[in-house]
C-alpha cells in the first residue's frame, strides 16, 4: 500500500511529533518529593507530586550527551543548538594553545512565591535565601545519585529560626562550566540556567528548628 | 535540634506506587518516526513510536559534577568498540572534561551518526553498540549512510519544546534492507585542559531502540529516521 507522498518539510514536521500513538506511557517520567521532620526529628509530613515543567535549558542541556558539542569532528564549532538557546560561545578562543572542555552542575533552588511557568524562566519568583535569618533556610549539601536509568537529587534544608518557613516552589538549576587556560592557571566562564519549574500543589511548612528533605527524581524508564 | 533515630536515613528513593503512569504527567518524550521512500522517491511508509532507551552512557554523561564530587569512583564509560574508561570529571586545569570546540585544538565530542542496524536486544539501558550494525556501503545487506543533521534551535509551541537530529540512508544494495534497530552514536572526548592529557575515546552509544516492527526499504530507495525530544508535550 502506498501512502500518499508528503508535500513539504512541514508535513515532516507533523509527523515527528506523532499525538495519535497507543498510549505506552511517556518515556520520562518527574517527580518531587518532600519529607518534613519537627524540632524532635519525627516525620510530620511527606508530600509527592508529579513535576511538570522543565525548561527549554533543560531540552538542551540534556541534548549535549547526544549531539556532542561540536557541529561536527572536522571543525571547532560548537553546536548551533547550544549556541543559540544556551548562549555559549560558539568558539571558545582565549586561549589556543591547550583544549577547552565542559561541566555541569545542578543546584536545587525553593522559593516562597508562585509564577506562570514559561520555557524561558530563569529564577524564581521569590528564592529563599541560604541562612538563618528570618524566612530563611539553611541548605545543606546536594546529593545526587542514579539507580538504572534515573537520577536522584536530593537536597536537606534546616530552619534554624522560631518561625516556620513556608515553601510553595522548586527549581532545578544548571550551571555550565566553560574551562580553559589562560596565562598560567585555568579559569572559566559560567552560564546558568532554570531546568525546571514547578509550584507545589500545597505549600510545604518547614516549622520552627525543624528540617526537611527535597528530592527530584528523573527517570527515564520508558 | 535533637534527631532521633529514624531520621538518620534520609533515603526517600521514589515509592513504587508513584511509577503508576495513569497518574502521570509526562514532561520529556522522545519521538522515532521513519519515513521510507520508493525509488522514485514516493513515501510508502511512514513508522511512528515512542523512543525509550537512553544508555548507561547517556546517563553517565548527564550527570552533574556534584555527583563526581560525592563519588571519587567516577563513571565508566563503555565505547562501541568494548573499551572501558573512568570520567571523574572537576572544574580544574587537571582533570579531563568533555571537550569544548577551541579554535586552536580539535578534539571534537559530536553526534557521529544515527546507526541502523538488523539485530535486537532486550536490555537498551546496557547496550554499548548495536546487535547487528548494517554497514555503510551499497554492498549486499548494506545501506548508504547520509550525514546527520541537528536542529540550529529548540522549536516552541505554546509550553512545549523539542528538537530534532535526523538522517538519510539510501539502499543500492540490489535488494530490500530491514531495519530493526536503532541507536545514536557520539563520538566522544575527554582531555584535560592543560596537560595535554586524555584522548579521543571514540564512538559512544547514548540512545538505543528496537524498532516496533521491522522497516524494510526497498533496493533504490531510502528511510530517514527522525529522533524527536521534547519537553512539556
Amino acid at each position: 500500500m502506498v501512502t500518499p507522498d508528503l508535500v513539504s518539510e512541514e508535513d515532516i514536521a507533523k509527523l515527528i511529533i506523532p499525538d495519535d500513538l497507543p498510549d505506552e506511557g511517556p518515556t520520562f517520567k518527574a517527580y518531587i518529593e518532600a519529607k518534613v521532620y519537627d524540632k524532635e526529628g519525627h516525620l510530620i509530613q511527606y508530600h509527592r507530586q508529579p513535576m511538570r515543567s522543565l525548561t527549554q535549558y533543560f531540552l538542551a542541556l540534556m541534548a549535549i550527551p547526544i549531539i556532542g558539542t561540536y557541529q561536527n569532528a572536522s571543525t571547532s564549532q560548537a553546536q548551533d543548538l547550544l549556541v543559540n538557546v544556551l548562549g555559549l560561545p560558539s568558539q571558545q578562543s582565549v586561549n589556543t594553545e591547550y583544549t577547552a572542555n565542559i561541566v555541569w552542575n545542578w543546584a536545587i533552588q525553593l522559593g516562597s512565591g508562585t509564577q506562570t511557568f514559561s520555557l524561558t524562566l530563569n529564577s524564581l519568583a521569590a528564592p529563599i535565601l541560604n541562612g538563618t535569618g528570618a524566612g530563611q533556610l539553611s541548605y545543606g549539601s546536594l546529593g545526587v545519585s542514579y539507580g538504572g536509568s534515573s537520577i536522584y537529587i536530593s537536597l536537606q534544608v534546616t530552619n534554624a529560626t522560631s518561625s516556620a518557613v513556608s515553601v510553595t516552589e522548586i527549581g532545578l538549576q544548571g550551571t555550565i562550566y566553560i574551562i580553559y587556560f589562560s596565562g598560567s592557571s585555568c579559569t572559566n566562564t559560567t552560564y546558568s540556567f532554570l531546568l525546571s519549574y514547578d509550584t507545589f500543589s500545597t505549600p510545604i511548612s518547614v516549622p520552627a528548628y525543624g528540617m526537611a528533605v527535597f528530592q527530584i527524581t528523573l527517570s527515564f524508564a520508558g | 535540634m535533637m534527631i532521633d533515630k529514624g531520621i538518620e536515613d534520609i533515603d526517600i528513593r521514589m515509592p513504587n506506587d508513584a511509577y503508576d503512569t495513569g497518574k502521570d504527567v509526562s514532561t520529556f518524550n522522545a519521538y522515532l518516526v521513519a519515513v521510507v521512500r520508493d525509488y522514485e522517491g514516493r513515501v510508502i511508509k511512514v513508522h511512528r513510536q515512542r523512543s525509550h532507551s537512553p544508555t548507561a552512557n547517556f546517563i553517565g554523561l548527564l550527570l552533574p559534577l556534584q555527583y563526581y564530587m560525592n563519588n571519587s569512583s567516577g563513571f565508566t564509560f563503555k565505547n562501541a568498540s568494548g573499551s572501558t574508561r573512568t570520567y571523574q570529571p572537576a572544574v580544574g586545569c587537571a582533570t579531563p572534561e568533555i571537550t569544548y570546540p577551541n579554535n586552536g585544538r580539535n578534539f571534537p565530542t559530536t553526534l557521529t551518526m544515527i546507526q541502523v542496524g538488523s539485530g535486537s536486544q532486550s536490555n537498551p539501558f546496557t547496550a554499548y553498540v548495536l546487535a547487528a550494525p548494517i554497514a555503510n556501503g551499497s554492498g549486499a545487506g548494506q545501506l548508504i549512510y547520509g550525514q546527520p543533521s541537528v536542529s540550529s534551535n529548540i522549536t516552541v509551541s505554546g509550553s512545549s519544546a523539542y528538537f530534532t537530529i535526523s538522517q538519510t540512508f539510501n539502499n543500492n544494495s540490489g535488494g530490500t534492507v530491514t531495519i530493526t534497530e536503532v541507536g545514536i552514536l557520539t563520538n566522544t572526548s575527554f582531555y584535560s585542559t592543560n596537560l595535554g592529557g586524555g584522548s579521543n575515546f571514540g564512538n559512544v552509544l547514548v540512545w538505543y531502540d528496537v524498532l516496533s516492527s521491522p522497516i524494510s526499504i526497498p533496493n533504490g530507495g531510502s528511510v530517514t529516521i527522525y529522533f524527536t525530544f521534547t519537553v512539556n508535550p
